[in-house]
């Protein structure tokens, strides 16, 4: 009853040091302000292509592609003679493009590429299309029959693989790493700042490193979740009013949220943090000065198996796929991914799940005793064999 | 015969603690009573801080063991309740405010928070620094952190306090201030057991001692005790003109021990029992001497007198 007690209180502690409401609502707000500075930014920056673009061509163009031009261009003909002196106004201007059409085919004179000449060379395509499919005598609608693909019916015996719940499960995996992040700078200020202003002795004559260390994992896990939970909170109203800008119904963010999906997901997630914010919490112990210590880098120990976790997509009923969805330090994304893409049976989601518990439960009785004998090593920073050494001494 | 009732609440058998291939305590044993005063002395490197440590299980000895008997609960690691604990190293939460961080310390020893927060206000009311109390600690003086740092091991009101060096690194008013405090929560029920190597100080509040160097028992008793077995001298301190030269203390034959404290100061011990008209007839002949002073050994010397003995 003590031991839940404290760390309890450890818990609070650590959560109330960290998350600061404040700070959170001041990081919405400017995340909306730049949200909305960029949407309305992006659209004026982007409202010039909405209207019709101007082209030059040389006037011997026969009339099917200058009525072509002109339904899509401005298009401002120049006598044949003058071609040169256009050109040199292109150059000296530098904008302006001239059009020729020739037996060959098209010559685009412009100062350098850009989106426009993408375009004209799009619509020039479309436009030899049509000449040539009249030539053939070929309508529209039977150009559409030709280019259609196979009439194919799929019929699977295993048809789950919603690919809204993909994207849910790699939503779950992003705001997993996310968390971990948050958590990674938390755990390094806590654990290392309470060594430097010395602190832990006073601390651990009163309750014991595993209290401690519980406490810490625990609070700074949930100060984790809550930022992230304000983050997420942002997306799905980010998505939301996405949606309602480009003339989708809002509500189509809601499809992706299916609640058996985030009952598998969530869990997952929650361990796979706590498990990370155990051994950060253990390395994080045996550092002096997070500024100079190479130990620092081990901060992307996290990426590199969540990255890993995602070769499960390229097939999710092989070896390997089986592997990363059972192995605790990859489980918590791979498995939550593959059972969405693929059948996963429920003893092995099970099975998988006790293992990451089993795991979070050893790696943070082994951060305590990591913990327990680093608090107490000062000066030059132990080695990874010097901790090893002590802890086996403990 | 009140001293024969007290509980014993510590009792330390035969603890020892190497580190690599240094012996940092040697088979110490001691035990500490109830309502005691119990000072813990020695130069730095003696050992003190290493066998608190292990009090405390923040090490664990080597060999040995430690009984601890406090609030009627017997056991080998004392309960955060009641122990109070303020560590050599000193450090608290400076970007922290003061109550938040006092009343979290009291917590975590199983206070409860208003209770705690009523505490601490208290002490801060005691210290001039009520008013301060929702300010971060890294705003405070040294010595007000210091007081700090002192009631977050305290607050709690713990049956037991173990005070590491607590007159380090304080000024003279400081410390007389914290021996005030020593002698208030002592009052109050808290028994304490402090290290210390000024031993003027220590003087002054404790009742029982424990002398020690590299790892090993000098001299283990009361204070009382202490002087009646080793202070039965006369020490008498010269101050000379010209450099010290043993030739010229050879009339000197009474005398149990010359000692140089520096070039132009000497200190000669004698027993009491010595003919001190004839020491000051002997160090008339002596030239050179420009000042001379007497006293009964204090445990300074007592401790440089054991330590040669050893």
């Amino acid at each position: 009853m003590r031991y839940f007690s404290q760390v309890l209180t450890v818990t609070r502690w650590e959560f109330s040091r960290f998350f600061k409401p404040k700070n959170e609502a001041l990081g919405i707000i400017i995340m909306l302000a730049v949200s909305t500075v960029g949407y309305f930014g992006g659209k004026y920056a982007f409202s010039d292509t909405e209207q019709k673009m101007e082209i030059s061509v040389v006037n011997n163009l026969d009339t099917t592609l200058s009525d072509f031009l002109n339904s899509r261009y401005i298009v401002k003909e120049i006598p044949k003679d003058e071609k040169a002196d256009f050109l040199e106004l292109i150059r000296n201007q530098k904008e302006g493009i001239l059009l020729e059409s020739g037996s060959e085919g098209f010559v685009v004179n412009a100062y350098k590429n850009t989106r426009a000449i993408s375009k004209l060379k799009a619509d020039l395509t479309d436009y030899q299309k049509q000449r040539e499919m009249k030539k053939i005598g070929l309508s529209q609608i039977e150009l559409a029959t030709v280019l259609s693909p196979a009439q194919v019916q799929e019929s699977f015996i295993y048809s789950d693989n919603s690919a809204k719940r993909v994207v849910l499960s790699y939503f779950f995996a992003g705001l997993m790493i996310m968390v971990v992040f948050l958590c990674f700078a938390y755990q390094f200020t806590a654990i290392t700042g309470e060594k430097q202003l010395k602190i832990t002795e006073q601390i651990v004559s009163a309750i014991s490193p595993q209290v401690w260390m519980d406490g810490k994992i625990y609070g700074i896990t949930l100060t984790g979740l809550s930022s992230m939970l304000t983050y997420a909170i942002m997306s799905i109203l980010g998505g939301m009013l996405f949606f309602q800008f480009t003339g989708l119904p809002a509500s189509g963010i809601l499809d992706y949220l299916s609640l058996p999906s985030i009952l598998i997901y969530l869990p997952f997630a929650l361990i796979g943090i706590l498990i990370w914010n155990a051994i950060l919490a253990a390395i994080a112990s045996i550092i002096t000065d997070p500024n100079n210590s190479a130990k620092s880098s081990l901060m992307m120990l996290p990426i590199v198996f969540v990255v890993t976790s995602f070769l499960v997509i390229r097939d999710p009923d092989s070896g390997l796929a089986l592997f990363l969805s059972w192995f605790p330090l990859t489980s918590a994304t791979s498995m939550p991914i593959r059972w969405a893409i693929t059948e996963v049976d429920n003893w092995q989601l099970a099975g998988s799940f006790l293992l990451l518990v089993l795991t979070f439960y050893l790696l943070r009785k082994l951060a305590a005793k990591i913990f327990r004998v680093s608090i107490l090593i000062t000066g030059k920073e132990p080695t990874f064999s010097e901790v090893f050494r002590l802890s086996k001494q403990a | 015969m009140v001293d024969q009732l007290k509980k014993t609440v510590l009792k330390v058998n035969s603890i020892s603690k190497d580190f690599m291939n240094v012996k940092a305590v040697n088979a110490i044993s001691f035990s500490v009573e109830q309502g005691d005063i119990y000072a813990f002395l020695g130069p730095n490197g003696a050992g003190k801080t290493t066998t608190l440590r292990m009090l405390l299980d923040i090490i664990k000895p080597d060999s040995g063991s430690i009984e601890w008997n406090l609030n009627g609960k017997q056991n080998q690691v004392p309960d955060a309740e009641d122990i109070g604990y303020l560590p050599e190293e000193r450090g608290l939460y400076l970007d922290v405010p003061i109550l938040k961080s006092l009343v979290y310390l009291a917590t975590i020893r199983g206070m409860e928070k208003t209770e705690a927060k009523k505490s601490a206000l208290d002490w801060l009311e005691k210290l001039g620094l009520a008013d301060r109390a929702k300010e971060k600690l890294q705003v405070l003086s040294k010595g007000n952190q210091q007081k700090i740092q002192f009631v977050a091991s305290i607050l709690h009101k713990p049956a037991f306090a173990i005070l590491d060096e607590p007159f380090s690194g304080l000024d003279p008013l400081n410390q007389e201030l914290f021996i005030d405090f020593i002698k208030e929560i002592n009052n109050l029920g808290t028994t304490i057991l402090l290290s210390a190597h000024q031993m003027s100080l220590v003087e002054k509040i404790a009742n029982k001692l424990f002398l020690i160097n590299n790892g090993q028992e000098v001299y283990n008793g009361s204070l009382p005790g202490i002087y009646q077995s080793f202070g039965d001298k006369i020490i008498i301190e010269l101050q000379l003109e010209t450099p010290f030269s043993e030739a010229s203390f050879q009339n000197l034959t009474d005398a149990e021990s010359i000692d140089e404290i520096d070039d132009f100061r000497v200190k000669i011990t004698f027993n009491l029992q010595t003919n001190l008209a004839k020491v000051l007839h002997d160090l008339a002949k002596i030239e050179g001497i420009c000042d001379i002073t007497s006293h009964k050994p204090d445990l300074h010397d007592i401790f440089l007198q054991l330590l040669k003995k050893k």
